[in-house]
């Protein structure tokens, strides 16, 4: 743009169109980036619990490592908070406020589920919480029009119950760990696409 | 290159309507935000949303992040008519120009 003092140099109808076009396709790129980070930040997390608790429980055969899990919001949620305000604070809009309410649901789900299980551990836990976590990103991707967000979705909850039914025991917490991959290498496509 | 006389004067300037086209797809945007998506300076930019707000198409408000002080800026529905119709006026100039 041209940054001259007074700056209202005349434009034709198209050059218009093509600034509104610009600076909305930059709101939209902020939004991904700043969706991206997100997905890096929260897959990284689910990655490297989920791989803890099973080494946890593989060694020891302590069901009460399971507990860690809870763990991962209250650490998850402050370095989301401290993410958000790091460099330009992007603003919100109707989409990333959906993409709010969509993972804090999700959230909500997989709290409660959890909670539920400690008392009566039901067999399809991890099928649930991975088919709800791929719907939420697939959700998200769809929100945001990004193909590698809806196919990593897709590929995760889709996937992640299939295999989750294959796999018993603990063996089922490196669905998780594959999860929190597919997550975070949705992020990093997502934040090279738009840098 | 052809001139817009009846174009709203206030939204047919480059970082007016560049300020506008960001305020459209959001609920509300720093200054730092909007400084750094124009690319503008920091005395144009506050020249350009002072325009703005006079003519009633956005508030401003003023205040404190800490220490630091912290400009957000909000378009209203006077500045979404205008930017609507406003765009509505450079497509039927676009499609009668054709």
């Amino acid at each position: 743009m041209d940054n001259s003092n007074e700056q209202n140099k005349e434009m034709t109808a198209q050059e218009s169109l093509d600034l509104i076009s610009e600076m909305l396709n930059n709101n939209r790129r902020c939004i991904l980036q700043n969706s991206a980070k997100h997905f890096i930040l929260w897959g990284a997390l689910l990655l490297v619990f989920s791989i803890a608790i099973y080494e946890l429980l593989h060694v020891t055969r302590d069901l009460r490592w399971n507990l860690l899990w809870f763990a991962m919001p209250v650490l998850g949620f402050p370095l989301a908070r401290l993410l958000g305000k790091k460099g330009t604070v992007v603003p919100q809009n109707v989409i990333s406020v959906q993409l709010h309410y969509i993972w804090l649901a999700y959230c909500a789900f997989a709290v409660v589920i959890s909670i539920v299980a400690m008392f009566e551990m039901p067999s399809c836990i991890t099928l649930l919480l991975v088919a709800l976590l791929g719907f939420a990103e697939c959700s998200s991707g769809l929100l945001l029009k990004n193909w590698p967000i809806i196919i990593g979705g897709f590929i995760l909850g889709v996937g992640g119950a299939v295999v989750a039914m294959l796999v018993r025991s603990e063996a089922q917490l490196l669905v998780f760990a594959a999860g929190g991959l597919i997550l975070a290498a949705t992020g990093l496509i997502v934040k090279s696409q738009y840098q | 290159m052809t001139m817009f006389p009846k174009l709203d004067p206030i939204l047919h300037s480059e970082l007016r309507l560049a300020v506008m086209s960001i305020l459209i797809g959001v609920d509300e945007a720093d200054f730092t935000y909007l400084k750094k998506q124009t690319g503008a300076t920091s005395g144009n930019l506050s020249v350009q949303i002072d325009k703005l707000m006079a003519a009633g198409y956005i508030t401003v408000e003023k205040g404190f992040k800490g220490k630091v002080p912290h400009t957000t800026c909000k378009i209203t529905t006077a500045g979404q008519e205008a930017f609507n119709k406003y765009v509505e006026s450079l497509k039927e100039y676009l499609s009668a120009s054709k």
